[in-house]
């Protein structure tokens, strides 16, 4: 007669799914093993409930008070937006973002060329240029407008204008660029690159019509992450570049108003926050179309 | 190395006109380089400068790591100890709340989520990285300060908890797409052999998966640090700009990112101000530079691991 085991060990029947208890198991460990697995779904729910509950609250406060005035007027009323739109901000921080990334894409590519193809074999350099890159990625944004501060408008004497707070971003934006393009050349599989050269072309027309083509989308994607990153703050571009109010179209010499620091100074102003709802919503939404825009473009490109 | 070999310049270039654009790109490359290198070493180099005046004193009485801010006294004092105090609670609040959550979500993303949540999961922790620093201090103006001011008992709802617990928020999605991520590299054989002796899932993540991990998420905690002792906007609207020396979390304060962002547009050019918020900007860029070596260290060790 067999011995009847489902007793003592009530899973040892069948295969198993992993996880499932195949000992007898104390009720402590059992409880403490529920209690853990509840918690963790927990912290993932409430990873998906912030994001969504953030954006949600804004669109819910901000979509009423949006309207196309918002988008194409000026800034009216005293204290300040109380009435009109935000256009003079969202054309200073797109001309910030444009002067920037025309600024920092060139040489974050081409400072990438010459650490991924031109560096020496063996050479130390672009480990070493690497660290410098990430550390300089993880310095503060404020960081970035002391020195843009002290060195664009003091000593160059730009004054607050619209190309001290460009070159500002630009001198943000890339060590990620670099980094990102860096990362995206190494990927390119090496034997495209040794079929080109084994067929006798020159290692610029190599990087030219193979390696960069390849490159692009992990570039594109580090460009919009930085453009993204640097759109959205204020900090650098607080000493550097913004004023509270402007007219008309940006001018390089003149300083803009931008979309992140009209909301801190309605903000902190305190008096009138109904604007600064859609104010943020605009900021936001511009944010995530820009994303969207960049994975979609990608997407065809790696096609 | 594949992509540099020496050998593969000698097959380049027969024709004269491929060889004079290879030279070209080469040394365009390589200046631009420099240039990069030039730009990001001016950066320190401008900084320290101007801090440079307020150092010498630094640790006399009135130096700034010792004494308070007091810009009108006679002679005014630019202490930096109440920003360096609320710089260091509110990121000390903001990773104590961050990091459990943080671990939380990568153990749920890598081992426990079924996979339509994980895909999920994935772009809500990039949209939650992704909302500018100015929206999370004006969220938490018109949620938790206004919330403060309605049932707290205080003049203004603005304090280091309040600023500690949206930088928590913001830190969150570093925190949690790192650990994710080394929670995902433990090997899958280690987790199954250690289920297939039939113990429970916590004891394998007690016994397996965080001695496996610890690295990863030591990296996860100090980028994570980094970015609380960087932000600036959210801890401006949020902290109270109080330059008093807080002494509880229901204190306003000022950290070292709201100081600068504070005071210098009213600091003259060379003024003991001025050199004084520099200085704070010297001491951030310090704090990041070292958490990026202790950062680029774990990396190398997590890379030895896998191999």
């Amino acid at each position: 007669m067999a011995i009847d085991t489902t007793q003592a060990y009530p899973a040892t029947t069948d295969a198993a799914p992993i996880g499932t208890v195949i000992a007898p198991l104390s009720a402590t460990a059992r409880g403490c093993d529920c209690a853990f697995t509840l918690l963790a779904w927990a912290c993932g729910l409430l990873g998906i409930a912030l994001p969504l509950g953030i954006l949600g609250f804004l669109l819910v406060e901000g979509a009423p008070r949006l309207s196309i005035a918002f988008l194409t007027q000026a800034p009216a009323g005293f204290p300040l937006a109380r009435a009109g739109g935000v256009a003079p901000a969202i054309a200073g921080t797109l001309a910030l973002v444009a002067i920037g990334v025309a600024v920092a894409l060139p040489l974050g590519i081409a400072g990438a060329i010459g650490l991924v193809e031109y560096a020496p074999a063996e050479s130390r350099w672009p480990r070493a240029v690497r660290f410098g890159a990430e550390c300089l990625a993880a310095v503060p944004a404020i960081v970035y407008g002391l020195f843009g501060f002290a060195v664009l408008v003091v000593a160059f004497a730009f004054k607050i204008s619209l190309v001290a707070g460009g070159l500002t971003l630009g001198l943000m934006m890339l060590p990620i660029i670099l980094i990102g393009a860096e990362e995206a050349m190494r990927s390119v599989e090496p034997s495209l690159r040794e079929a080109g050269l084994s067929l006798g072309v020159s290692r610029f027309n190599v990087v030219r019509r193979i390696v960069l083509p390849k490159a692009m989308p992990g570039i594109m994607a580090a460009t919009v992450l930085a453009g993204g990153h640097a759109a959205g703050s204020a900090a650098p571009v607080l000493f550097t570049a913004s004023v509270a109010f402007a007219r008309g179209a940006p001018t390089l010499g003149a300083p803009v108003m931008t979309l992140p620091t009209h909301l801190y100074y309605i903000v902190s102003e305190g008096a009138d926050l109904t604007q600064a709802y859609a104010t943020a919503l605009v900021l936001i939404v511009g944010l995530l179309l820009a994303n969207g825009c960049a994975a979609l473009i990608k997407r065809r490109l790696a096609r | 190395m594949t992509t540099a070999a020496p050998s593969a310049l000698a097959f380049s270039a027969t024709h004269p006109r491929g060889r004079f654009s290879d030279w070209a790109a080469r040394f365009v490359s390589r200046a631009v380089l420099a240039l990069v290198i030039l730009i990001l070493a001016a950066l320190l180099l401008e900084i320290l400068r101007e801090a440079l005046p307020a150092l010498g004193t630094a640790l006399m009485p009135g130096g700034i790591l010792r004494g308070d801010w007091a810009p009108v006294a006679e002679p005014p004092r630019f202490g930096l100890a109440h920003a360096i105090v609320s710089t260091g609670m509110v990121t000390a609040l903001a990773l104590a709340l961050a990091v459990p959550v943080g671990f939380g979500i990568g153990l749920f993303a890598a081992d426990i989520a079924p996979s339509w949540l994980r895909t999920i999961l994935q772009p809500c922790l990039e949209l939650l990285a992704g909302i500018p620093s100015v929206v999370y201090g004006f969220f938490g103006y018109v949620t938790l300060v206004a919330w403060f001011e309605r049932h707290g008992g205080m003049a203004t709802g603005e304090s280091l908890l309040v600023a500690g617990a949206i930088l928590a928020v913001m830190v969150l999605p570093f925190i949690a797409g790192v650990s994710v991520e080394s929670f995902a590299a433990v090997p899958r054989l280690l987790k199954e052999s250690a289920h297939a002796t039939g113990v429970t899932r916590l004891h394998v993540l007690r016994r397996i998966v965080l001695p496996t991990a610890l690295p990863g998420l030591f990296a996860a905690v100090a980028l994570g640090l980094g970015r609380a002792i960087g932000e600036t906007l959210a801890v401006l609207l949020l902290a109270g700009n109080s330059t008093a020396l807080p002494t509880s979390y229901l204190d306003r304060g000022q950290p070292l990112t709201a100081l600068i962002a504070t005071e210098l547009p009213e600091a003259g050019l060379g003024s003991g101000k001025y050199h004084a918020l520099y200085g704070a900007g010297l001491v951030l860029i310090l704090i990041s530079v070292a958490i990026n070596v202790m950062v680029w260290r774990l990396k190398a060790r997590l890379l030895r691991h896998g191999d």
